[in-house]
């Protein structure tokens, strides 16, 4: 893995961003919907055409595509991805803001996913047809099968209105509370993690099944070494790299999985806002938002691949 | 110290015990404080004193800001930063001043303050949503610092009512652009975009004695079920927009109180420049040919009430019993309205309406039906809300359901929905002819004495039932969820609905 490799894969990435948010800037000018006329029809209201002339032309709505487009390029490249059109809010200011709560979500999510699924599947591998390989394959395809808002819905229902535990939904900063903060981050992290987790599950001991099934455990078991070290240098470590990239497929997948999630718990993170600004066809923020997570995506995906290669050096001439 | 499995599985299952009734202190501590939890349905897209950005913004632009009028609990205008107003002899509009009224910042509200307001939402550049009515005022004038005489083009009997609306607030005339210093019982002391926003109770006040909270926390839950389950589990002293599916439930829960009222409608809009709805029968076959009910059970829970008229709200002086049924479930006078207009057998066509919000896609699916059983076939197209309001404008639809209310409950607030001589909307028909009804308005706008007013208007209703300028279908009710010891809050009648949360100067635990 050369530099010039690394330097290729990011500029890669940052071309696909640049598509992406091209894409992104020429769909959303091509669908109908003016967001002068929705800001001032908010509610149903019906407002006077003359003042949504003038809010059109304050916007810069009125100015060709081509113009705009290029506006939103110059500012791209002296990093400034513009204001809303609804409050004038820098879109900077409403990513550096949501970001972290939204990457927090994901990594609590995965991490959850990964305590779950991994050690379940290196369990119900090592006991294959045993009552918890049989339930837990069971459990896992109803998970699969259960849409994350069905889940987030009735853990809401059941934790927070019926037996009143948990709050249903919203977020409260790190530092100003910690405790209400890592509950009302319990469950959607649960909601995330359940998909999740059910695919590691299966991942692990389909992967772990394989492993152990080659003739070098069977050599490292004959030559004596400690079962708990066949387990661990021999089995685990091959059968990781499947999962890896399992985790890494799905890490990209989960982005999306977040609009749902942060929807039903009100978890502020990037979702809420983006699905606003399209609603309201806040061009500038939901150009902004998809970029951002457009490169969140590319990073994930490299930084997965990096993995990979430090974890089966093999995959470096790959 | 080593921790054992069974020490680490104690402490897990104990969690939950120890934090709970940490949950419910914090609760506690902040309604000791007067701070009330309000569950919000939208984040205001901002806080522009005179632009319309919906019902949950005006809310929050109420509290923070003042008028020369509001309403009281009974619906009634009653005197803010104006303590009385009256007409002169000579047509013009004359109100005078509160006393030691004071904006944020501490300046006193003064007649110049009001004439820069009014300026700025008359304006030339102005987005304001009161904008065209102001554009009405010929001249205003300061006879003293008092005072403030508003002479108008043309007589205008309901221009105190404009006052009322919650796009129409009296500014510090030297404010920032984006930063308008009002004069309401509370300040803006912070807020997330998109998440929160807090208020703090304004001690220079006018009214002495309010507003009776220190604060209001404002969340906000864009899922109608979260807002609910909020209300719920306490996480929320109160939220608005109670989900009809939810309203049972509220009232059931030993906790908490509902407090609805019938101010919204839903309606259908029509295409006028083509046929067939071109024609004022086939608009009227439309009108006689739902049967209400089922919108009211299939879209709202039963939480409704049939509109077989013009949305004229019941027990104003405007209601008439007769008029209010005038489009009554008539089959078989619709197939023969029909008939007469040369559409014996039917037609196809289509109805817009929005995906995006159930109760529109509810509505028209029931309306699709009902038009369907006299021969009426038509296709829905239920795109996003943006789309909707996009194709609505330009009139690119046959029939179209749309949900509205009005501005108040005068009839003139109807102007807004009816007079289809003003600029194309969404949210009124596309170029229907309707010359009686517009004129009837206008000569109800012009004319100060009550009883004729109500005469004038009742002929209003009358030409309307025949013209056709729109269908209503149903009143949806419009329900505030809170816990039994919030008190002082009343839900504005009718149309008011969406202006009730002024009542928060009013609000307290108890």
């Amino acid at each position: 893995m050369s530099a010039g490799w690394l330097a290729r894969r990011i500029a890669l990435s940052l071309i696909m961003a640049w598509v992406v948010a091209t894409i992104v800037f020429l769909a959303l000018h091509m669908v109908p919907g003016d967001p002068a006329e929705l800001l001032l029809s908010t509610g149903g209201a019906v407002p006077d055409a003359t003042a949504v002339a003038e809010l059109r032309e304050k916007l810069g709505l009125e100015r060709p595509l081509l113009t705009q487009y290029a506006a939103f390029l110059g500012g791209l490249l002296r990093g400034d991805l513009g204001t809303s059109l609804v409050d004038d809010y820098p879109v900077l200011h409403e990513i550096g803001l949501r970001l972290p709560r939204t990457l927090e979500l994901i990594l609590a999510g995965t991490l959850l996913a990964i305590l779950i699924g991994v050690p379940a599947g290196v369990y119900a591998a090592l006991h294959r047809g045993g009552a918890f390989d049989r339930f837990a394959s069971g459990v896992t395809a109803l998970l699969l099968a259960v849409p994350v808002f069905v889940v987030g819905t009735l853990l809401v229902l059941l934790f927070a209105q019926t037996l009143r535990l948990m709050p249903a939904g919203g977020y409260i900063a790190l530092a100003q509370d910690p405790v209400q903060h890592l509950k009302l981050l319990t469950l959607p992290a649960i909601a995330i993690a359940k998909g999740l987790a059910a695919v590691l599950f299966r991942m692990t001991r389909s992967a772990m099944l394989d492993a152990l099934a080659n003739d070098y455990v069977r050599t490292a078991y004959a030559k004596g070494l400690a079962p708990r070290r066949v387990l661990i240098v021999h089995v685990l470590r091959n059968a990781l790299n499947p999962v890896m990239t399992v985790l890494g497929l799905h890490m990209g997948t989960l982005l999306g999985g977040t609009v749902l999630v942060e929807y039903v718990f009100n978890w502020p993170g990037l979702s809420t806002p983006l699905l606003r600004a399209v609603e309201a066809r806040d061009y500038p923020m939901v150009v902004g938002i998809v970029l951002t997570i457009s490169i969140l995506f590319l990073l994930i995906n490299l930084v997965v691949e990096l993995l990979q290669v430090l974890i089966d050096p093999r995959m470096k001439t790959a | 110290m080593t921790i054992s499995r069974r020490s680490l599985l104690q402490a897990g299952l104990a969690a939950p015990a120890l934090l709970s009734p940490l949950l419910s202190q914090r609760a506690v501590a902040q309604k000791a404080g007067g701070i009330i939890r309000y569950g919000l349905s939208a984040f205001p897209p901002n806080l522009q004193p005179w632009v319309s950005t919906g019902a949950s913004a005006g809310t929050v632009k109420m509290l923070i800001n003042r008028s020369l009028v509001g309403y009281g609990p009974n619906g009634e205008l009653r005197g803010e930063l104006a303590e009385s107003w009256a007409l002169d002899k000579d047509g013009a509009w004359v109100f005078k001043l509160r006393q030691g009224c004071l904006f944020h910042n501490g300046e006193p509200v003064t007649a110049d303050d009001v004439k820069w307001s009014i300026e700025q939402i008359a304006g030339e550049k102005s987005t304001a949503y009161m904008r065209a009515q102001f554009q009405g005022v010929e001249r205003i004038e300061i006879p003293d610092p008092q005072t403030i005489r508003l002479v108008t083009k043309q007589p205008e009997a309901t221009l105190p009512t404009w006052f009322g609306n919650y796009n129409t607030f009296i500014i510090w005339r030297k404010s920032q652009p984006n930063e308008p210093i009002g004069a309401g019982p509370f300040r803006l002391a912070g807020q997330e975009r998109g998440t929160s926003l807090d208020l703090v109770a304004f001690d220079k006040y006018y009214k002495p004695g309010f507003p009776k909270l220190k604060g209001i926390r404002f969340v906000v839950y864009a899922d109608e079920n979260l807002r609910n389950a909020a209300l719920m589990s306490g996480d929320v002293d109160m939220i608005e927009y109670v989900p009809w599916q939810s309203m049972a439930a509220v009232e059931a829960d030993q906790r908490l109180k509902l407090d609805s009222v019938e101010g919204p409608f839903m309606d259908v809009l029509f295409n006028g420049t083509k046929p067939p709805f071109n024609d004022a029968r086939v608009r009227r076959a439309v009108a006689h040919a739902v049967k209400r009910d089922d919108i009211v059970k299939a879209a709202f829970f039963g939480r409704g009430k049939p509109l077989e008229g013009l949305p004229i709200v019941e027990g104003t002086p405007w209601y008439d019993k007769e008029l209010a049924h005038g489009w009554n479930y008539d089959p078989a006078r619709a197939k023969a309205l029909l008939a007469e207009a040369g559409y014996a057998n039917g037609f196809q066509t289509t109805m817009l309406a929005t995906a995006q919000f159930g109760m529109h896609k509810d509505t028209a699916e029931v309306v699709q039906q009902h038009l369907a059983a006299i021969g009426i076939q038509c296709e829905l197209q239920l795109p996003d809300w943006s789309t909707r309001v996009n194709r609505g404008v330009r009139g690119q639809y046959d029939m179209a359901i749309h949900g509205v209310s009005s501005d108040n409950n005068d009839p003139d607030g109807l102007t807004v929905v009816l007079d289809t001589s003003l600029s194309p909307s969404h949210g009124r028909s596309f170029k229907v002819d309707a010359p009686r009804t517009i004129a009837a308005l206008a000569k109800g706008r012009a004319e100060f004495d009550q009883a004729k007013r109500v005469e004038i208007y009742k002929e209003m209703q009358r030409v309307a039932l025949e013209e056709v300028p729109l269908v209503g279908l149903a009143w949806r009710s419009q329900g505030y969820g809170m816990t039994k010891d919030v008190k002082g809050f009343v839900n504005l009648p009718g149309a008011l609905t969406t202006s009730s949360g002024c009542m928060l100067e009013e609000t307290y635990f108890g």
